[in-house]
Order: C-alpha cells, then sequence, then structure tokens
C-alpha cells in the first residue's frame, strides 16, 4: 500500500517549510532510514528520513517550493499503484514554465524599481475601476505608486502611470505580469514588449553577469535582515563598553584541565562562564531580564539566555532556559548541545525563541570592542571581547572587554553601568563565588 | 382650536356629577309570535338556512384542518383556520337587515360574517345586478369556476359566495382575492364585505375611516367594525371609539355633514381573547357595553345583545340603524356569543373545562333556534332536516371545486413571475376620484396664501446672485401648500387632517390658507391619535376616497406602527388589486427638539413592502412630488425636513413654475454636475453636500457631482450608475442613523451594479448611532461638511493638503459596530 509522505510541522509557530533538496527522484528504491528531502523554515534546516521501503512513486513539489505542513509531499510504495489520492488538490498542477522562470529570478530586483505597492498578502491592491483602466491604457501596476487609501491603487494612479509611460503591451503582458520586477521599455509610448523581456540587457539583469554575482538570499538572512532592522529602528539602544581582569578565569579554565580526568573530561569554555556570570547577576538587576512591552515591563522569573551562534546559514541565537538555575556544568553541556543543532540545522523552531536576554561572543574573532544589536522586546545584550594585555599599577594582566548594548527606553544608563560593574565583580571573583554557590556540578 | 368655542372658567370650575343612562343587558325578550309581524315563515327558515350554511362551512373546515378529511374529501389546508363554531346566529342577525352599501369589516374570525352578509346581499339584490357583479368581478373568473346553466341567478350566487371565500382560504387564483388575502383577510367589496383583518381591532380604525368616507361624501349606509371582546384592549380601538365621536361632528361641521359618524363597533364578545379570559383576567369592563359610557354622553347607545339568538341581533340592529339615519351614531353593540371551537385548531383549550363547553352546547344557537321554529310551528322537522342536508351538500360541493387543481388553479409564480409583484403598486394616474364638483368655501384666487405667494419670488437668487431674503422667496412649505390647494379645488373627495391642521395651519405652516378655502368636512383637526388618523385614512381611500394624513413629527409613525406597516401598506396587494389606496402620509422630520422629535425613519418606512416614499429637499422637487402623489393611487408616505421649508429654489433654473406640473416618483436628481466624485444625499442633507462640493471645487480642485435621492421607494438607479461610473466614486449622507440607513442599500446596490467602475468602496455618512441630543451637539451627530469630505479623505481617495477630523478608518468602524454605537 502506497504511504504519503507529509511535510511535517516544525514546532507551534510554523505553518510552511521550503523544500531544499531532494535525495531521491520518482522511480528510485527507497529503504527505512533513507534521507528523502532536506527542507527548511525561516529558522532551522532538517532531513526527513523514509520510515517505509519501497519505490518513489510521486514528488509533488520542485527544490525551492514552499509547502505547508501537514501536505503531501511524496508518495512511497510499490511500482503501480496509484498514488492520485494523495495529490494536494491545488498544489498539484502548479507547474510553472520552468524557461521564464529560469529566466526570471524571483529574488533580482534591478535598481529601477522604484516602489513596491505589495501588500503583506502578496497582492497588489488595486481598485476595479484602476486596474480596468491599466488593463485598458497596458500600464505596468507594478510601477506604480499607490496613494489610495490603505495602499490601494486607484485611478488617479494610474493615470499618473500612463502619463509617465509606465506601460506593457499585449503581447508582453502575459510574461511579464508572472514576474515580480520591472523592465524599461522601449516598445510604443514607453511600452515594456517581449523583446524588451528577451533582450541582452534584460537577460543581463536577470542572469547576472560578470560584472557582479547576483546571490539568492536565503530565508534565514531575510529574517536576519528583517529583525536586526527592526531592531535598530524601534529601540532606543545604546552600548556601554568595560573590561574585566581575566586573570581568574584563565586560571581556573587552566586548573581545570590540569585536573580533566576528576573534572570528568568536562570543557568549559570562556562562553560558559559568562553565561553562568550573566545568568546570575541577571536575577539582582531584573529591568535586564526583561521584556520593554510598550506600556510595561515584563520582569521574568527565570533567565532564559539566548546564545549567539555563527552558523553557515548565518546568525542564529538559541535558547539556554532557567540558565540561572543551572550549574556550570549544565550550562556548558546544554549550550554545547544547542549551538551543535544550530550548525548542524536540526535546531527545533520553538528553541530559538523566549529569550530573555541574549550573550554574543565575538572576542574568539579578535574583535576588542563592538556593538552588539538587541533582539527585541529584550532589553539588553551582552557581547564578550577579545583578551587584551593591560597594566594595572605597572603589573601586566590579561583584560576582556565587554560591550553591554541596551535600551534606554527600558533602562538609564547608571543601572545600565551597575549591572555591567556586577558581572565584572562576578567574573574578577570567579573561583570562589563559583565555589559559593556550590561548585560546578 | 377655533375661537367660536369658549373656554368658560365658570362654567368648567362649577362643581357637579357626571351623569350615566342605564345601559340595557340582554333586554330583548320577544317570542317567535311577537315577531311574526316584522318576519314571514320564509324569513325565519331563510336565517336558519344561512345560519346552517355557515356551521357546515366551519364544521368542514374543522375536519379539514384536525382530520384532513370532510365527508370523504381528503384535502391538506396548510394554512390558518379561526372558525365562528357556534357563533352563527349573531353573524346572520347582524347581516338581516344590511345591504349592498352598507359595510363591514372584519377579525380574524369572520368567515361567518362574510356568508351572512353575502346571503343577506344575495337575498336583497335582484338578478340582473347580480348577473353583473358576478360577470365583472375579476373578469369573471369565480362565476366560471361555479357556473352551471340548470341553476337561477340567486342559487349561482350562493355558490359564487361560498366557493369565492373558500377558495380564498385555500390560496386559489380563483378565490375573491386571488388567494393573496387568505383566511384572516377575504373579502368581497361589491357585497359590502370589507377587508377581515388579522390585527387584533385593526378593523376599528379602518372602519371608522370608511364611514367618514360615508359622512364626507354623503354615501348614505353604515359601516359596521367587527372586532372582539379581546381588541378593547388594542389602544387604536379605544382612539377610533373616540374619533367617530369627535364633538366637531356636531358643534363645528356644516349642515348636511353634522352628526356622530354612522358606524357600529360592534364587539362579538365570546369571553376570550385567544385564551385570555377577558371578564375577570384580562380586562376591567365586566360588562363590555359599559365601555361606550366613558366615550360620549350618548353613552355610544351601547348595549349588550344576545347574540346566540339571531332575532334578539335583528331587533337591536333595526334599532341601531335607525340611530345611525338620524345621524346619532357612532353605535357600540356588546354581542355576546360563545366560540365553541378552539381560537385555532391548535388550541389545546388548556384554559376552559369541559363542563363550561357542555353548558355553552345545551344553549347551541341552531339548536335553540330550530326548536323556537319547530315550537312556533312555523315550520317542520323535516324541513330543517332537509335544509340541513342542503348545507351539507353545498359545502361538499364547493369543497370539490375549490381543491380541484382544474378549477381552481394556484397563481403560477414560476410561469408567471411578476404577478404578485404587479399587484404591490396599482400606479393609476387618477387626477380626480369622483367627477362632482368639490366643496370649497371661495375661489382659489382669492385665498390669501395664494395672494400671499403670487408675491413671492420662485428663485432664490437675484439676477446678481445674491440670495433672496427669507421673507420675499418662494419656500419649500409653499410648494407643498400650492400642490395640496390644487388638488382641493380639483378632487372633490379629497381631504386633509392631522393634529393642528385647520385654523393652525399645520404645526409648520404648510397648510396655513386652507381653512379660508375649505369646509370643516373636508380639513379637520384630528384627537392626538396617530394610530387612528393612518388607520382611517385607510379605511376613507379604500372605500374610494383620496386623503392627506398627517403626522406632525416623524418619530409619531412609532404611534401608528401597524396602520402604517400592516395597514396602509398591505391592502393594494391583499385585494389582489380590488383595492386602491389614494393615500399621501405627510410625516416632518424634526430639527432642534431632540431624541424624540427628530429621527429621520424613511429606512423603516422603505423596508415596508407596498410603501411609496419620497423626501423632496427643494420647492421644485416638493412641489412636483406632491403632485404626483395626489395623482396617483397608491400610499405614498411624504417626507418632509423642519430644517428646510423655508428654503427657496436654487436648483431649478427659473425658479418653480406657477401651473401644474409632476416630478415622477422614483427618479433621483442631479442637483450639480461633477467629474471627480458622485455625492448622493437624501432629504434636508443635499444642502450640505453642495457645501462640500464647492469646498471640495474651492479649495482641493475636486469636482463633485450631488445627486438628490428624491425618492427613496420606487427608486431608479440608472442616473446613479451613470454618475458612478464616471466619477468611480461615490459617498453617500443622510441624516437617518447610519445603522439600517437606506443609503445603505443604495450602496450595496450601486457595489452591485457598477463594481467594475468603483475607485473605492461606496462610503455611507449616516448619523451616528445614538439618541438625537440637544440642537447644541447637532454638529456632533449629524453628518457635517467636513463628514462628507473626511469620508472622501479616509475611504476613497486622500486628499493632497486636508486634515481630517473625524474618523473613518477601519478599526473605528469595527469598534462602533463592536459595540452597537
Amino acid at each position: 500500500m502506497a504511504t504519503p509522505i507529509i511535510m511535517p510541522k516544525q514546532g507551534q509557530s510554523v505553518e510552511s517549510c521550503i523544500i531544499t533538496k531532494w535525495n531521491k527522484k520518482v522511480g528510485d528504491s527507497v529503504s527505512v532510514g533513507d534521507v528523502l528531502f532536506s527542507y527548511e523554515t525561516d529558522k532551522a534546516s532538517f532531513e526527513e528520513e523514509s520510515k517505509v521501503e519501497g519505490k518513489m512513486l510521486a514528488i509533488f513539489f520542485d527544490e525551492g517550493d514552499d509547502v505547508e505542513c501537514l501536505t503531501n509531499v511524496c508518495v512511497i510504495g510499490q511500482e503501480g499503484e496509484d498514488f492520485s489520492v494523495y495529490a494536494p488538490n491545488s498544489e498539484a498542477e502548479k507547474e510553472p514554465p520552468a524557461e521564464v522562470k529560469e529566466a526570471v529570478a524571483e529574488e533580482v530586483k534591478p535598481a529601477t524599481i522604484e516602489i513596491q505597492p505589495v501588500s503583506q498578502d502578496g497582492g497588489i491592491k488595486i481598485s476595479p475601476r484602476a486596474r480596468n483602466l491599466a488593463e485598458k491604457s497596458g500600464v505596468d501596476i507594478k510601477q506604480i505608486a499607490p496613494t489610495g487609501p490603505m495602499g490601494r491603487i486607484i485611478e488617479r494612479d494610474v493615470q499618473g502611470a500612463i502619463a509617465e509611460g509606465k506601460l506593457v503591451t499585449v503581447g508582453a503582458k502575459e510574461q511579464y505580469s508572472k514576474s515580480s520586477f520591472a523592465v524599461s521599455g522601449t516598445g510604443i509610448g514607453g511600452r515594456v514588449t517581449t523583446a524588451d523581456l528577451s533582450s541582452p540587457q534584460a537577460q543581463s539583469v536577470l542572469a547576472s553577469t560578470s560584472q557582479y554575482d547576483e546571490v539568492k538570499l536565503s530565508n534565514i538572512r531575510k529574517l536576519i535582515a528583517k529583525s536586526m532592522h527592526a531592531s535598530l529602528s524601534n529601540s532606543a539602544q545604546l552600548t556601554l563598553n568595560s573590561s574585566f581582569d581575566a586573570g581568574d578565569i584563565l586560571s581556573f579554565r587552566k586548573k581545570l584541565k590540569e585536573n580533566a580526568e576528576a573534572a570528568g573530561n568536562i570543557n568549559i569554555t570562556i562562553t560558559d562562564i559568562i553565561v553562568w556570570a550573566v545568568s546570575r547577576a541577571l536575577m539582582k538587576h531584573r529591568e535586564f531580564n526583561a521584556h520593554f512591552m510598550g506600556d510595561t515591563m515584563r520582569l521574568f522569573n527565570t533567565a532564559n539566555v539566548g546564545i549567539a551562534c555563527d552558523t553557515p546559514r548565518g546568525l542564529m541565537v538559541p535558547t539556554l532556559f532557567g540558565a540561572d538555575r543551572l550549574s556550570l556544568a549544565e550550562i556548558s553541556n546544554s549550550s554545547k548541545a544547542l549551538t551543535g543543532a544550530c550548525r548542524e540545522g536540526t535546531i527545533s523552531p520553538d528553541l530559538l525563541t523566549g529569550g530573555t536576554f541574549t550573550v554574543t561572543n565575538l572576542g574568539t574573532l579578535g574583535v576588542e570592542s563592538f556593538t552588539p544589536v538587541l533582539n527585541p522586546p529584550q532589553t539588553g545584550i551582552l557581547g564578550v571581547c577579545a583578551l587584551t594585555e593591560r597594566t594595572k599599577n605597572g603589573v601586566p594582566y590579561s583584560a576582556m572587554g565587554l560591550s553591554l548594548t541596551f535600551d534606554h527606553r527600558a533602562v538609564d544608563g547608571a543601572p545600565a553601568a551597575r549591572f555591567l560593574q556586577e558581572v565584572v565583580h562576578i567574573l574578577e571573583n570567579f573561583s570562589i563565588t563559583l565555589a559559593l554557590t556550590g561548585g560546578i556540578f | 382650536m377655533p375661537k367660536s368655542q369658549f373656554i368658560n372658567p365658570n362654567e368648567v370650575r362649577k362643581s357637579g356629577f357626571v351623569k350615566f343612562k342605564d345601559i340595557p343587558v340582554n333586554r330583548y325578550n320577544k317570542s317567535i309570535q311577537d315577531e311574526k309581524k316584522n318576519f314571514t315563515d320564509a324569513d325565519f327558515v331563510r336565517i336558519y338556512r344561512d345560519m346552517a350554511i355557515i356551521r357546515e362551512f366551519e364544521a368542514m373546515l374543522l375536519a379539514i384542518k384536525t382530520a384532513g378529511e370532510y365527508n370523504g374529501i381528503k384535502y391538506n389546508n396548510p394554512g390558518p383556520a379561526h372558525l365562528s363554531l357556534g357563533q352563527e346566529a349573531s353573524a346572520v342577525g347582524q347581516a338581516y337587515l344590511l345591504d349592498r352599501n352598507d359595510y363591514i369589516f372584519g377579525s380574524h374570525r369572520s368567515h361567518g360574517e362574510i356568508l351572512a352578509k353575502g346571503l343577506s346581499c344575495i337575498e336583497k339584490m335582484g338578478d340582473a345586478e347580480l348577473q353583473s357583479v358576478m360577470e365583472n368581478y375579476m373578469g369573471g373568473a369565480v362565476l366560471k369556476a361555479v357556473e352551471n346553466g340548470r341553476k337561477s341567478v340567486k342559487e349561482t350566487a350562493v355558490d359564487f359566495l361560498v366557493y369565492g371565500a373558500l377558495a380564498e382560504i385555500f390560496a386559489r387564483k380563483t378565490g375573491f382575492n386571488k388567494g393573496l388575502g387568505g383566511s384572516m383577510h377575504a373579502f368581497f367589496t361589491d357585497f359590502g364585505i370589507y377587508p377581515n383583518n388579522a390585527i387584533v381591532g385593526g378593523s376599528a380604525t379602518i372602519a371608522m375611516g370608511s364611514a367618514l368616507f360615508k359622512r364626507v361624501n354623503k354615501k348614505g349606509g353604515v359601516v359596521v367594525s367587527n372586532i372582539g371582546d379581546g381588541s378593547m384592549g388594542c389602544g387604536p380601538v379605544w382612539e377610533a371609539l373616540n374619533m367617530a365621536s369627535m364633538d366637531q361632528f356636531t358643534q363645528l361641521w356644516e349642515e348636511g355633514y353634522r352628526g356622530g359618524l354612522p358606524i357600529i363597533f360592534n364587539f362579538f364578545n365570546n369571553f376570550y381573547g385567544m385564551g385570555g379570559q377577558t371578564v375577570g383576567e384580562t380586562m376591567a369592563y365586566n360588562i363590555l357595553a359599559r365601555v361606550g359610557a366613558g366615550v360620549n354622553p350618548d353613552q355610544m347607545h351601547a348595549e349588550r345583545v344576545d347574540g346566540n339568538n339571531p332575532l334578539a341581533v335583528i331587533d337591536a340592529m333595526r334599532r341601531k340603524l335607525e340611530i345611525i339615519k338620524n345621524n346619532k351614531g357612532p353605535v357600540l353593540l356588546d354581542t355576546i356569543v360563545y366560540r365553541m371551537t378552539g381560537h385555532s385548531p391548535s388550541d389545546s383549550g388548556s384554559y376552559r373545562t369541559k363542563e363550561e363547553l357542555d353548558a355553552w352546547a345545551e344553549h347551541d344557537v341552531l339548536k335553540l333556534y330550530s326548536a323556537n321554529l319547530l315550537e312556533a310551528k312555523v315550520t317542520d322537522r323535516a324541513k330543517i332536516e332537509e335544509l340541513n342536508a342542503y348545507a351539507k351538500e353545498l359545502i361538499t360541493k364547493t369543497l370539490k371545486l375549490s381543491i380541484d387543481d382544474s378549477v381552481s388553479p394556484r397563481m403560477d409564480l414560476v410561469k408567471n413571475p411578476s404577478e404578485i409583484e404587479g399587484l404591490m403598486f396599482s400606479n393609476l394616474k387618477i387626477e380626480k376620484t369622483e367627477d362632482s364638483a368639490p366643496e370649497v368655501l371661495i375661489p382659489m384666487e382669492e385665498n390669501p396664501r395664494v395672494i400671499q405667494i403670487k408675491n413671492k419670488i420662485r428663485y432664490a437668487f437675484e439676477e446678481n446672485g445674491k440670495p433672496v431674503s427669507k421673507n420675499k422667496v418662494y419656500q419649500l412649505r409653499d410648494g407643498l401648500f400650492e400642490a395640496i390647494i390644487d388638488k382641493f379645488y380639483k378632487d372633490p373627495t379629497l381631504v386633509a387632517y392631522g393634529e393642528d391642521n385647520r385654523d393652525w395651519g399645520g404645526a409648520f405652516a404648510v397648510y396655513r390658507g386652507l381653512t379660508e378655502s375649505l369646509p370643516y368636512h373636508r380639513f379637520f383637526n384630528t384627537p392626538i391619535s396617530e394610530a387612528a388618523i393612518v388607520g382611517s385614512a385607510v379605511g376613507y381611500a379604500m372605500s374610494g376616497g383620496r386623503v392627506i394624513a398627517e403626522l406632525m413629527y416623524c418619530d409619531f409613525i412609532g404611534r401608528a406602527g401597524d396602520e402604517v406597516f400592516n395597514q396602509l401598506s398591505k391592502w393594494q396587494a391583499m385585494s389582489a388589486g380590488v383595492i386602491k389606496m389614494p393615500v399621501v402620509l405627510r410625516v416632518s422630520i424634526g430639527s432642534k427638539y431632540g431624541a424624540q422629535h427628530s429621527q429621520d425613519w424613511t429606512s423603516m418606512i422603505a423596508h415596508i413592502p407596498g410603501l411609496k416614499c419620497v423626501f423632496p429637499a427643494t420647492p421644485y422637487d416638493a412641489k412636483g412630488l406632491m403632485n404626483s402623489a395626489l395623482a396617483g393611487s397608491d400610499p405614498v408616505v411624504f417626507f418632509e425636513s423642519q430644517r428646510i421649508y423655508d428654503v427657496g429654489e436654487q436648483f431649478h433654473k427659473g425658479g418653480v413654475p406657477e401651473g401644474y406640473y409632476e416630478v415622477p416618483i422614483g427618479e433621483p436628481d442631479v442637483k450639480i454636475e461633477g467629474s471627480d466624485v458622485t455625492i448622493l444625499t437624501i432629504g434636508a442633507t443635499l444642502y450640505k453636500a453642495v457645501e462640500a462640493a464647492q469646498i471640495l471645487k474651492e479649495k482641493y480642485g475636486i469636482s463633485a457631482e450631488v445627486i438628490d435621492a428624491r425618492s427613496i421607494v420606487p427608486f431608479n438607479y440608472e442616473k446613479v450608475i451613470e454618475s458612478v461610473k464616471k466619477t468611480g466614486k461615490i459617498v453617500l449622507a443622510s441624516d437617518a442613523c447610519d445603522r439600517g440607513s437606506y443609503i445603505k442599500d443604495i450602496a450595496a446596490a450601486v457595489s452591485e451594479l457598477a463594481f467594475d467602475w468603483l475607485d473605492a468602496p461606496p462610503v455611507c455618512v449616516g448619523a451616528r448611532n445614538w439618541i438625537t441630543p440637544a440642537y447644541e451637539f447637532d454638529a456632533d451627530f449629524f453628518p457635517q461638511v467636513d463628514w462628507i469630505i473626511d469620508a472622501i479623505h479616509q475611504r476613497i481617495m486622500p486628499i493632497a493638503g486636508h486634515t481630517p477630523k473625524s474618523n473613518f478608518t477601519d478599526v473605528e468602524k469595527m469598534r462602533r459596530n463592536k459595540y452597537g454605537v
């Protein structure tokens, strides 16, 4: 009996996933455990292994397709079995002409585009009257700036576009309408013609030539772009820089290595120590273990520390829940598991949300000071910088930089400095503090 | 409030007593022997025959309703059947002396009255007259079903009557009203059987209006309003009793028209209003006849009559008709009867005992009367049996005919989808309802208001564009007056009445000057009785006259709810076109008078099928639409606004014509031409739109087209759609509260009819869904000029440089609806 394979739902908030790669094609034999396809959400990627044996009978989606979760994506069974009942009804026939699709890479956006009248749900809002006028006059509605209420293109906008000559010929319309970019027209009255669409200029715009490479942004890149920009434009963030004498933590790590066997070969990283210290300090400075909600501050009872993590897909920030209640060893083990999952792209999306404060470490890459970007609605993020040699009263020591970015809407400068001071104090007196609070385990 | 009547403090403050005369209760005590001088033996027997026919008719319906079968004939009748089994003697007794020119109006329980009145008319009418009535009714359709060469005309007429009523009950096209009236509304005006009414007491005001018609137009005859004891709890019934007795009939009306109205308010008192026991439970009169004593000094000549004895009822009718003939009406009769079956077949009888039913069975009217006849040897047992058999045969054959689809088809709304549609309005042009010369007091050109208007300037602006002063300009109220006085000099049956119409000239001076031209019987003041004002207009018009009834404020429609919504609107269609309803109901929308005197209820009127509805906003349209309304045959609810009675004509070039012209009902009018946005208004809101159009043009360079709806029902969309095709944008404004306003209906229709041309959804600007606050808050409540511009800016086309003050956003719209405000 044929078995349909569905697009799994990875976490509560995930509605659809993109198929990134098919490892099997129709007709291939499939054994239990074979990877059928890889897919990704906007936050992580996954592989779907087969739980059944047989032949790949049908594949309903292409690589790059965004597939609603729980929709059938392929069918495995015995040769000759009927699989038509499993075809997703509307999606099955969605096979755009390959050539046009090739030529018109979706994300390529020539600099000539002025306006994107694309609403959040992806459609263009346009009144029936304006649409009719655009149809009749061959005006290119993609190039029209809407001035109607709620972003709607209304008649006067089309009239304006006609005056500016943003027109398309009837022949070019169908092909052009499937694209989402604008091409400057050479036809009568500046109409975009089919020739314009296949002209060397257009093709060069479309199919990146020697001057530069157009690289399609991954979903995660788009998400990072959006959230970083939102962070900077929607909050009042500023950064305080400080440093601490890293002598104690360095000697602690050294001693731990020397007693590796006794300590169960545990590998405590600088980041683990910082997360431990920060999670303790947060409990005394709750305005940093908080979300700024506009009218209220949401002060959390546990420190859920986000740990920024560089992955081949870009920046990811898994959350270490309840860090203040975890021992140093638990923090170390858990954060290794989290960052590992991120690098492999197997992290559950549910572990990528819920942070109350974030730690980011660029010190390993030699950065001496930087401006971390807040992850709203969190009120703070601590950047960990590289070790530098300094002297105090003529005595040389290893100093490590800390950069605290905070949201001035939520917290003022002095309390921020005091929080930073607290973190510095814990780190400079790390061994004794650790001993007094129960040790490594 | 005539000056001739002096309210003398010395008189009204004098000490004394109100004295009542004794009210007769069941005083009839004659024997058959005594009555032999009034009746032949054949008369006595015919009375029994008529009672037997009614008994069998109702028994048949009871069997059909409860057992689905009568005399072996199966039939399912899903409609209502409120039977009068047990009440036959009273119906036959009442009808015995009445002829075609005497009108009866009934209730939901009036099958017996229809048959009794019809049988009485047939007895009195000559063959030729009968034949002509039957042949002409509905083109002979009813006659065709029962015609059979072997019968006499009178025999055919009896078949015709019983069949016409039964086919009507069974919703057949060959019924008296093509099946559109049904059991509770069947009637046949050619026999003087006027509409029966499914609204309890509904006939009281209508019958009173019919009596008014008879008095004003000297038609002779009497009107009987047959209603039940339960209806004595209805306000409109009391209004009718009082209005029929108004002092002015005897004290102010001219010779020849003087005297109380020729009407008998007959209460068929069966002691139950549905199941509510009127004596002992729901009413207070103890003996219903008592009520007459509270209405007028004649105590309405009220008495209780034993409706179980047909001779007692005939005796009472004979005496009361004499009173009516002497212009001493109205009369109140408390005719006691007993309904042997339930209120309707679904009545489980939970409110009365078997003992009570058994006791009344002993007083069964057929049993008692036949026993009397036998005892007096007027007839014999065999004759009684023969009559019973005749009744059964008559009903059996009529039932067979009525349910035979080949003889008695129903309307076929699939084949003829417009069959009911075509009966909603009669759409006739009737310059005058009768040919006689209208009674007036002076020639029209001598009327002081006519003379005054001659000197007025009929356009709002002088040649240099300056506005003409209020005192000199021909106002909207002058337009109404000109149309109305013109019709008074043309149509002899036209009457106008309402509160403070005569002398005062109407609360808003539309009628000023009419008093000088018209005698009382054509133009008079009514009590504060809105239900009776509208209900009587319905009765006056259905009897053949034309009326202008006035409700001083639109808000008072609430007081005449049934009369406007159920009576004025429905009788043309429910009569299948037999009845015409040339009534203009003037209602004035208040201003400055707060929550109960400022509402625009056009939307409510528009919702009710069968009413035409207009709302002119200019003098030209006011005169033209009033002329149309007064030349038609349909009920027109004529809205006016107190904001604009004094406006001059600003749009119709050349001003308001002096002569007669009509503005067709149903045609909106483009008041200002424009190209960028359409503004459609209803009523006085026109002037806000005009101002908005000026601002849009002068400040923002936007050309607005302003359309005045003028009419609401009917409404021709052609001009509106044409305009929207041009502009692509429409905002609709009205002073009615926004929720459920008629402009929403127009907006929805425009969305459907002009979707492809629309550049934005149609936007409605109505008054807030609040009580109307004090005048000082008008600008917060009613649509304002800037609301109209804001609505365009926020929902249709943002206007560069405009800063909105009001809130037409989605969020606000959702919020207001969420909270019902």
